[in-house]
């Protein structure tokens, strides 16, 4: 039988307790999470191990969030990411979808909806992944290129 | 000159009370993150006992999801405030009167219960943003509704009317009640309200009962772009 893909987590989030609590809760929700408090430690992680999925703060210390997104983007533009942010502004929030960020959602978020919200970012990526791969086999770099960076 | 440094000044000081509010609810929020994360963590862990402590554990998840609640409520109250807050981040921006109202009358319904009156909305839906300064225009609102609360007697009604119409928005704030003496200062002397909605390039008709306010969908450009 075929095993199931654990949908790999990463939360980037300088307030310690609260994203080392919200692993706890993810991982008990079957999830495989990693934790990392500022935008410089995203940014190396995703050079060694590629999440699927990013929930990340906006306002840290260092790099502000959306400069984070936009390096992720970047570096390898499958990954998706959902901001969870205490009080992102309007601005912010178009910012985020203008890059490729999959969702805004604010803190507190609702445990459930999050982990919906996580599955879906997870769904989006294998499908974009997977088309991706068909147009590539077919020769058309462009367009594989085009549907990993939400460009088509 | 001194008039220009005068005008500077208060800018600033708006700009100084926005990023004061932002940043600490900001810092508020956080920490009800927290609480919320660690009652959700109880309710996890509690979710896994076994049933023989069946009654101990309905009792506790009672508690946990009490706390969840009470924190989303102040959570949703930081978040006006700090809404309030980023209001003063630019002394002219485009905005939504609906929201702006509302937000404002969030934040003031504590003194109106106290007082024992009610606010009431009648928002035109789909009004159109205006360009204009927000701050500014939360503050003539305040006054007029500081006003009013300290006139009316208790049980009367605020009514917050908007409307869309000729490249204009109107705000129509009708108090409904018995006018009672007041005694407590209005927190802006009334004769100021006038040269307020002056500055907002509107204008603004007091009735014995009530003011509308009329403000353009765009105050004059040049000097007065975004910031």
């Amino acid at each position: 039988m075929k095993k199931k893909k654990e949908v790999k987590v990463l939360l980037v989030d300088d307030e310690v307790e609260f994203v080392d609590t919200l692993a706890q809760r993810l991982r008990m929700r079957e999830l495989h999470v990693d934790t990392v408090y500022d935008g410089e430690q995203a940014l190396s992680f995703i050079k060694r191990i590629e999440p699927d999925v990013i929930v990340l703060d906006l306002k840290m210390p260092g790099l502000h969030g959306i400069e984070v997104l936009r390096e992720i983007k970047k570096m390898s533009p499958q990954i998706q990411v959902i901001i969870l942010t205490g009080h992102g502004t309007e601005k912010d929030s178009e910012e985020a979808k203008k890059l490729g960020g999959f969702d805004f959602l604010r803190k507190p978020a609702d445990i459930d909806l999050l982990v919906a919200k996580i599955k879906e970012a997870f769904a989006e990526k294998i499908e974009r992944t997977m088309t991706a791969i068909a147009f590539a086999e077919e020769g058309e770099l462009d367009t594989a290129e085009k549907i990993i960076k939400k460009e088509e | 000159m001194r008039n220009d440094a005068d005008e500077t000044i208060n800018v600033s000081h708006f700009k100084f009370i926005g990023k004061i509010l932002s940043v600490f609810t900001h810092e508020l929020n956080n920490h009800l993150a927290i609480i919320k994360e660690s009652a959700g963590l109880m309710e996890d862990i509690l979710s896994l006992q076994k049933p023989s402590q069946q009654q101990a554990i309905e009792e506790s998840l009672k508690i946990a999801n009490s706390i969840g609640a009470q924190i989303n409520k102040t959570s949703w109250l930081c978040k006006q405030l700090n809404n309030f807050g980023h209001r003063m981040d630019n002394t002219y921006s485009a905005f939504n009167v609906n929201k702006t109202l509302e937000e404002l009358l969030i934040l003031i319904n504590r003194s109106a219960n106290q007082s024992k009156i009610n606010f009431a909305k009648d928002f035109q839906e789909d009004i159109p943003s205006i360009y204009n300064n927000p701050a500014k225009l939360q503050f003539l609102i305040f006054c007029l509704v500081d006003s009013y609360l300290k006139q009316l007697s208790k049980d009367s009604t605020i009514v917050f009317k908007t409307s869309h119409k000729d490249k204009a928005v109107k705000i129509s704030i009708i108090p409904e009640g018995r006018f009672i003496e007041a005694y407590e200062a209005n927190i802006c002397p009334d004769d100021l309200h006038q040269h307020i909605v002056t500055k907002l390039e509107g204008n603004m008709a007091v009735y014995e009962r009530g003011a509308v306010i009329t403000l353009p969908l765009s105050v004059a450009t040049g000097a007065k772009m975004p910031e």
